[in-house]
């Protein structure tokens, strides 16, 4: 793993004009969302250890489970995963597909209309996966393989564009440095998308993710929380992945099993302003922070208000 | 100390602290997190300035070689956003138990982070005579560095050196690089050539493995074998370990 290099930009390069965008229409699957509603992502992992769940959906049986369990909670998405973030044993191609196309084609039977995310890097998975009927390919290492948009492109899938500063999948950042890691993120995730689109993936199906705690120590995702209402400006819908992840862990001294009101909190703030996607372990808490902060904003009528107006 | 009869050493004193990020008190956050690491660091360079060097020169990972000026400061904003000059501020407050509150202070340019930390670490005791602030490109090559590291050793009569190196980020399943079974040997080559004093196997470090095992320090690590070609009679490890899967080494080494 080489630095993945202090960067000088200023941002939003790339040139990416979110063509939608009047109208701002999500498209993920046969289905469309406009700007004021907000997703839940569920997490399905197909691995022996993840370092949330720690292999809990490991089983074809469990993970299907999980899955009759998160669309039963209101899931909007499910987002299934064959390789851990972190470093540790080799996953191959081969070893990935197995681990996850039976699986999706078997999701996907359960459930004709259900939105499926796939949660990989690499083309030649993504491409099994969409041939196996995924909506959406969910990059989480930021474009490391170029050729991820033509597969997404030729199925007519969706391609979240995130950020991980360059670095290489399955690794750690260390010592790494921004002038200014909100204008890396915007610069990185923008030339994807613009990426994605020039390679023919449709535009209404193309989201940005800052990737929180990819490429960053606490003090960098802390800052892309803080000011994610500038991805947001940029006009592309936006993912974001926080649930229990180490800088809500280092932000609250929690451990592994005690980030769940730090993850709900930064819910809350990234859809305050503007986050459309939110990958999450919990749906149904996470269902109740979105509901409550759409309420806030006056784009959710309470679900039944009667006090004082009797 | 003085210019021995083999010229091996020539009056020049090196100490030797890591340049991680989270030696500067405000990017840990309310945890001080290792106060013995800086302890260890600050009691190196107190030990160097009480040599009474004429010059400090201080070594360490840049983006290019280059001599920064005297005056250029620590400057945080690339770790902690919230921190520097760039990128925002913390509504409501410092972050306490830092010398520099903030994290940047007027003064000179910004440097670069393991010259910043160095220079501090030289503020931080009291030490305010000459110093020479030197960054070394991560990809100069070792002959490179042996020639600035025997250059440095002449600037002066007197000359204290502090460099700015660990070993590698791949000692555990935590580390940041990931357990590499290399990087134990890999570490103890510069722990036994820095308790031995004898630097000369820091000469030939090998800088494909040094890349792999996330050793960004191999530069400085042979600028300071170049600067001390002979045997050090007199060196001390105050501090050694690996927290974080980093391998850390705080030490002092001088002459007679």
């Amino acid at each position: 793993m080489g630095p993945p290099g202090r960067r000088r930009s200023s941002g939003r390069a790339g040139g990416g004009v979110p063509p939608v965008q009047a109208e701002r229409i999500l498209r993920l699957g046969g289905r469309s969302y406009g700007p004021q509603q907000r997703l839940v992502m569920a997490i399905v992992n197909r691995t022996p250890d993840s370092f949330y769940d720690r292999g809990a959906t490991w089983e074809e049986t469990a993970a299907m489970e999980r899955v009759h369990e998160v669309v039963g909670e209101g899931a909007d998405i499910v987002d299934i995963g064959g390789v851990p973030a972190a470093p540790g044993a080799e996953v191959t191609v081969a070893e990935e597909i197995r681990r996850t196309v039976p699986f999706v084609a078997a999701v996907r039977a359960a459930y004709p209309d259900l939105v499926i995310s796939v949660d990989t890097w690499r083309h030649q998975v993504a491409r099994e996966l969409c041939a196996a009927g995924a909506d959406l390919v969910n990059d989480t290492w930021g474009g490391w393989d170029e050729r991820l948009p033509e597969v997404a492109a030729e199925y007519g899938a969706g391609l979240v564009c995130s950020h991980a500063g360059g670095l290489p999948p399955r690794t750690r950042p260390y010592r790494v440095e921004y002038d200014d890691v909100m204008a890396d993120v915007l610069e990185r995730t923008l030339a994807l998308a613009d990426r994605a689109i020039t390679r023919g993936v449709d535009p209404s199906r193309v989201l940005i993710d800052p990737a929180h705690d990819f490429g960053k120590n606490t003090w960098h995702s802390l800052a892309v929380t803080r000011r994610l209402d500038e991805m947001v400006a940029a006009g592309w819908p936006v993912l974001v992945s926080l649930s229990h992840k180490d800088f809500i862990g280092e932000a609250l001294n929690a451990g592994r099993d005690e980030r769940l009101v730090g993850t709900l909190a930064t819910t809350a703030v990234c859809a305050w302003l503007g986050a459309r996607v939110f990958r999450a372990h919990q749906v149904t808490q996470t269902r109740q922070v979105l509901d409550m902060v759409s309420a806030i904003r006056g784009e959710r009528p309470p679900a039944r208000a009667v006090r004082g107006l009797a | 100390m003085g210019v021995r009869g083999d010229g091996s050493l020539q009056g020049i004193t090196a100490a030797i602290c890591p340049p991680a990020p989270l030696l500067a008190r405000e990017l840990t956050g309310l945890d001080p997190v290792i106060p013995e690491l800086r302890r260890a660091c600050a009691a190196a360079a107190e030990r160097l300035v009480k040599t009474g060097p004429e010059v400090i020169a201080v070594v360490g990972l840049g983006r290019r070689t280059a001599v920064w000026p005297a005056d250029g400061r620590l400057d945080l904003a690339a770790f902690g956003p919230a921190l520097g000059t760039r990128g925002g501020s913390v509504p409501g407050g410092s972050v306490p138990g830092g010398s520099v509150p903030g994290g940047s202070v007027p003064g000179g340019p910004p440097l670069p982070l393991p010259l910043g930390l160095g220079a501090r670490l030289l503020d931080d005791v009291g030490y305010s005579g000459p110093r020479l602030l030197q960054s070394v490109h991560s990809g100069e090559p070792a002959a490179a560095c042996l020639r600035l590291g025997a250059g440095l050793r002449t600037i002066s009569d007197r000359v204290g050196l502090l460099v700015m190196a660990d070993g590698s980020a791949c000692r555990s399943l935590r580390a940041p690089g990931y357990l590499d079974p290399r990087a134990a040997a890999f570490d103890a080559v510069i722990a036994d050539a820095v308790r031995s004093g004898d630097l000369a196997p820091l000469q030939a470090m090998d800088s494909d493995l040094a890349r792999e095992l996330l050793v960004a320090s191999r530069p400085g690590w042979q600028v300071l074998a170049g600067a001390m070609p002979g045997r050090a009679p007199s060196t001390e490890v105050l501090y050694e370990a690996d927290p974080f899967g980093v391998f850390y080494l705080v030490a002092w080494l001088a002459g007679e």
